[in-house]
């Protein structure tokens, strides 16, 4: 692939013109018109961010046409259409992943997480035309998925497919699919801070300053351009939080310690059903998403149509104080097993509505039967539910900034944050207690993948440079001495190199041989005054070791000074100290015995 | 082709124009989309809802509030779906979820009347007086799409019955007051402000607006039957004699009518209180009633199997010892008895109420005498 950095600079003039005023002018329009990949890269991610806001709006009508037409218009689906539509669409969406577009499985959340990092940002517009379609046709018809992680899988795609059309360099490739990824999902969701938030904890996997900027401005951009087109109404409707008593913080405990088990349930029956399903033969597996639809439906029959889909409405309604308890908990029991069967099947569809469905089915219920034993409660159930939405996300899919990032651009409502974070404090907990790898990672390590993960780079202990800086050397030289006066204190040593300390600056650095050249002349200059003393760069003690180790390359010692006085030493670092340092640091995180 | 790429990299201006067309291009189409999917949802909204309302015209609340989510589904910022849902959970007993609608909708909307009086309905319900007066004032104050002076009536009628349920009399007269006020030429609604003033303890008033009632309609029932039954309260038992008299004479009038035109007869009959009264006529009163508080003790003692530990005994003793008072000979000569016996004939009254049962007309006006303003003020 040529990229724009292999192409001739058009800003450089070919030997046979160069010098005449025509020349000259053409070079600087050329120049001042002149392709500038930096600045053009924040244009086009408002564009990215407004392609995936309409493809978004497309997607989620085609996904309503999809249901109107697979499951009819009532709330609740008939019994025979809801027994029937999932299964049905689910050999339709295996003839469609097994045949024409096969890249369309799955939630699309780890799909472009490995084009992000295995090629380059690179998602064949073929595998977004798939997911628009699979995905809609799977949600539509019922089965237990959510349509923001294929939005957010759309939106990558579409900028994968621009940033190839317009041969931007490998490294812009790479940083558009996270701006597109953001865009779509933060169209999907209608929550662009969340989008952003989620995006760079869960398909980035660090925190880059550099693309920030271009996240932000796609996110808002697609989240704009999806409202102008289906309004500004959220996806449900927000009880007002009102005053939470600390006293009551006890009950947002408890909703997050039962959000932390029901994640760790809904993990392990992912983790342990998706891998012995894709270990069977393919002729087998084309049959998963209709098995898994006829169940679902079977689910519908029985009397549950509303773990059918995404199921937004019904968190609504959950929110609103419309069911039973007990109603309430066998939802969130049957979601889980629902979204099991319609992931683990290969069924195009992702997990973050689901998730939520979970979290506010077991807040609700949570806040119902808190509320019979403990009446004088304030929080609504309505605000449990919202808090359990954030719990399960915390617990579940490990994003425990977004988590709460999302409570709060949702509700629109500040007292939210402090039941969030005590509840997804427990839920987090809980999970990584119980399930040490996070069900992404999981997934990833199930298609044999290996991609970098937020909560990995979070428990890395940093290297600082006071880690690796040995004590400072007991002879330092005052810049004020002569040459003659110093060598007294120097000339019994085998040290090559000697610091020199100045006034109000940080340490110069003579070597032995150029301070026996002085003596010898006799030159009783002060050492600051003579050139023999050369300047060096010098550290901080909380300096990252990473940026320390070009410097300790070249320079054979580097002095670590205090940030209030920089003529004060504190230690000094060369090469062998960050090679110890990092050896040793490895050796304690493999073998920590 | 090439050229096109070459110009693509360098000329940022043409690259933002194209996309800008792109981009042009695609919201045209997008916007196609959802115009279409939006009419189906419209068509789709109003089905549901027209399906809603039949079901709530056939007394099916539960299948309403079905149909009216599914249309709200819909159309999910439709005032009306909202509204009529959140009257249909109301019919079909889910309260709690009706008032979460009636109350996101009140955010939306704080002015509108029907919202408010449904809140403050269910304030009421719940004894919130302070949220009940807030919503009812609401609803006086708010806006109603049509008929707006009707439904403000009718809002502050509720306040009042709401004040009247909670004894808060002193409430309720003072709305009374300007409700009365304000009042359209309608006999069915001054009968009902009457009825809540006669409610309210202030029979003066109520009787006004009886009068007022049926200066619109001589005939109207209620308002006669209110009219005769304020004035008997008031102790005027002549015009209750006189309104309850052609009240009785139609033939909707019920049994309790005729059973009080019966006692105010008596009532007026032997009111010894009744202005103007000549000194022997008074005397003649006070000793009927002696003598049909008499019948009454006796009555009352044959029906008492074990007289001897009721007050009854004590009563028989009295009325003996003021057998040789009660002639009109002693009375004439004696006016200042004359009180004292009357006052002895309603404490027997008085005694046998809680003891025995089946009260003559002649007994209950003797009651009601005790109880009358004139009777109190004497």
């Amino acid at each position: 692939m040529t990229t724009a950095d292999n192409m001739p600079d058009p800003s450089i003039p070919s030997s046979s013109s160069a010098g005449s005023p025509v020349d000259s002018f053409r070079r600087r329009l050329t120049a001042q018109l002149s392709f500038d990949e930096d600045r053009f890269f924040l244009i086009l991610a408002v564009f990215l961010g407004i392609f995936a806001g309409l493809a978004v709006v497309c997607f989620r009508i085609t996904m309503e046409w999809a249901r109107l037409y697979l499951l009819g218009s009532a709330l609740t689906p008939s019994p025979l259409r809801a027994f029937l539509a999932p299964c049905l669409t689910g050999l339709v969406i295996s003839v469609l992943i097994f045949t024409i577009f096969k890249g369309a499985a799955g939630s699309g959340l780890n799909q472009t997480k490995a084009a992000l990092y295995i090629s380059d940002g690179y998602i064949p517009i073929r595998t977004v035309i798939g997911k628009f379609i699979t995905a809609s046709l799977a949600i539509g018809s019922g089965h237990s998925l959510g349509p923001e992680d294929p939005s957010l899988q759309i939106g990558a795609g579409l900028a994968s497919a621009a940033g190839t059309r317009l041969k931007l360099s490998r490294k812009k490739m790479r940083l558009l699919a996270p701006v597109g990824a953001a865009a779509g999902l933060a169209a999907a969701f209608n929550a662009p801070i969340s989008a952003v938030l989620f995006v760079i904890e869960e398909v980035i996997g660090h925190w880059s300053a550099g693309i920030l900027g271009a996240i932000v401005l796609s996110a808002v951009s697609s989240v704009v351009t999806m409202r102008l087109f289906l309004g500004a109404e959220p996806l449900f409707r927000i009880p007002s939080v009102g005053v939470i008593r600390w006293k009551e913080l006890a009950a947002y405990a408890v909703l997050g310690i039962l959000g932390g088990i029901a994640s760790v349930v809904f993990s392990k029956l992912i983790g342990w059903l998706r891998p012995r399903l894709k270990a069977t033969p393919l002729p087998l597996q084309f049959f998963y998403p209709a098995i898994a639809g006829l169940l679902i439906g079977l689910i519908a029959f029985a009397g549950f149509p509303q773990i059918m889909g995404a199921g937004y409405d019904f968190m609504d309604q959950a929110m609103h104080d419309q069911f039973t308890w007990q109603v309430l908990a066998l939802l969130a029991c049957l979601k889980i097993l629902a979204t099991t069967l319609s992931f683990t099947s290969g069924t195009p569809g992702g997990m973050f509505a689901p998730t939520l469905f979970i979290g506010a089915m077991l807040g609700g219920a949570v806040g119902t039967v808190e509320h019979i034993f403990f009446p004088a409660l304030t929080g609504s159930v309505g605000t449990y539910a919202l808090v359990g939405m954030g719990v399960l996300f915390a617990g579940f899919l490990r994003a425990p900034i977004t988590s709460v990032f999302m409570a709060l651009e949702v509700s629109g409502d500040y007292s939210i944050i402090l039941p969030v974070l005590v509840a997804n404090m427990f839920s987090y907990l809980i999970s990584r207690r119980l399930q040490a790898v996070p069900i992404l990672e999981l997934i990833t390590r199930h298609d044999g993948l290996s991609l970098p993960a937020l909560e990995e780079k979070r428990e890395e202990e940093r290297l600082n440079v006071e880690d690796a800086m040995h004590p400072r050397p007991a002879i330092i030289l005052d810049g004020t001495q002569s040459a003659p006066e110093a060598w007294p204190f120097v000339s019994h040593t085998a040290e090559p190199h000697f610091f020199v300390a100045l006034r109000n600056q940080p340490p110069a650095q003579i070597s032995y041989d150029e301070l026996r050249h002085l003596v010898e002349a006799a030159d009783t200059r002060a050492l600051q005054n003579t050139e023999a003393i050369i300047t060096v760069p010098h550290l901080h003690p909380d300096e990252d070791l990473e940026d320390a180790l070009p410097l300790a390359t070249r320079y054979p010692l580097i002095p670590v000074v205090n940030r209030a006085d920089r003529s004060q030493i504190l230690g000094v670092l060369d090469l062998a100290d960050v090679m110890e340092a990092y050896r040793k640091s490895h050796y304690e995180f493999t073998d920590p015995l | 082709m090439n050229f096109l790429r070459r110009d693509f990299v360098v000329r940022e201006p043409l690259l933002v124009a194209i996309l800008v067309l792109i981009a042009v291009v695609f919201s045209t189409l997008t916007h196609a989309y959802t115009q279409a999917y939006d009419r189906r949802r419209n068509q789709l909204g109003q089905k549901w809802f027209a399906a809603a309302n039949i079901a709530l015209q056939q007394s099916r609340p539960d299948s309403a509030v079905d149909a009216f989510r599914t249309a709200l589904l819909y159309d999910p910022k439709n005032w009306d779906y909202r509204l009529y849902l959140a009257e249909a959970l109301t019919r079909a007993g889910h309260s709690k979820q009706a008032l979460n609608y009636y109350e996101s909708l009140w955010q939306l909307n704080p002015r509108s009347g029907i919202v408010n009086l449904n809140l403050a309905r269910f304030a009421a319900q719940s004894g919130n007086v302070t949220d009940a007066e807030r919503y009812f004032n609401g609803a006086i104050f708010g806006d109603w799409p049509e008929n707006d002076a009707g439904h403000r009536r009718e809002a502050l009628l509720q306040l009042i019955n709401f004040y009247l349920q909670r004894g808060d009399t002193g409430q309720a007269e003072s709305q009374l007051i300007v409700l009365s006020a304000n009042l359209p030429e309608d006999v069915v609604l001054r009968t009902k402000v009457a009825d809540l003033f006669a409610q309210a303890g202030d029979y003066q008033r109520a009787l006004n607006q009886y009068r007022l009632a049926f200066q619109i309609d001589p005939q109207y029932l209620p308002a006669l039957a209110g009219a005769g039954k304020t004035a008997f309260q008031l102790g005027d038992y002549r015009a209750a004699e006189t309104y309850l008299s052609r009240a009785a004479r139609e033939d909707s009038a019920g049994a309790d009518v005729r059973n009080l035109l019966a006692v105010t007869q008596a009532a007026a009959s032997l009111d010894p209180f009744e202005h103007g009264l000549p000194q022997s006529e008074k005397i003649r009163r006070v000793l009927r009633a002696k003598e049909i508080a008499t019948m009454r003790l006796d009555t009352c003692a044959q029906s008492t199997e074990n007289p001897s530990p009721s007050p009854i005994v004590s009563l028989l003793e009295q009325e003996k010892k003021l057998k040789p008072s009660a002639k009109p000979g002693y009375l004439t000569q004696h006016p200042d008895q004359i009180d004292s016996l009357f006052e002895f004939s309603v404490a027997i009254e008085k005694q046998s109420q809680s003891l025995c049962d089946k009260l003559t007309p002649e007994d209950s006006a003797l009651l009601a005498l005790a109880g009358s303003p004139t009777s109190n003020e004497k």
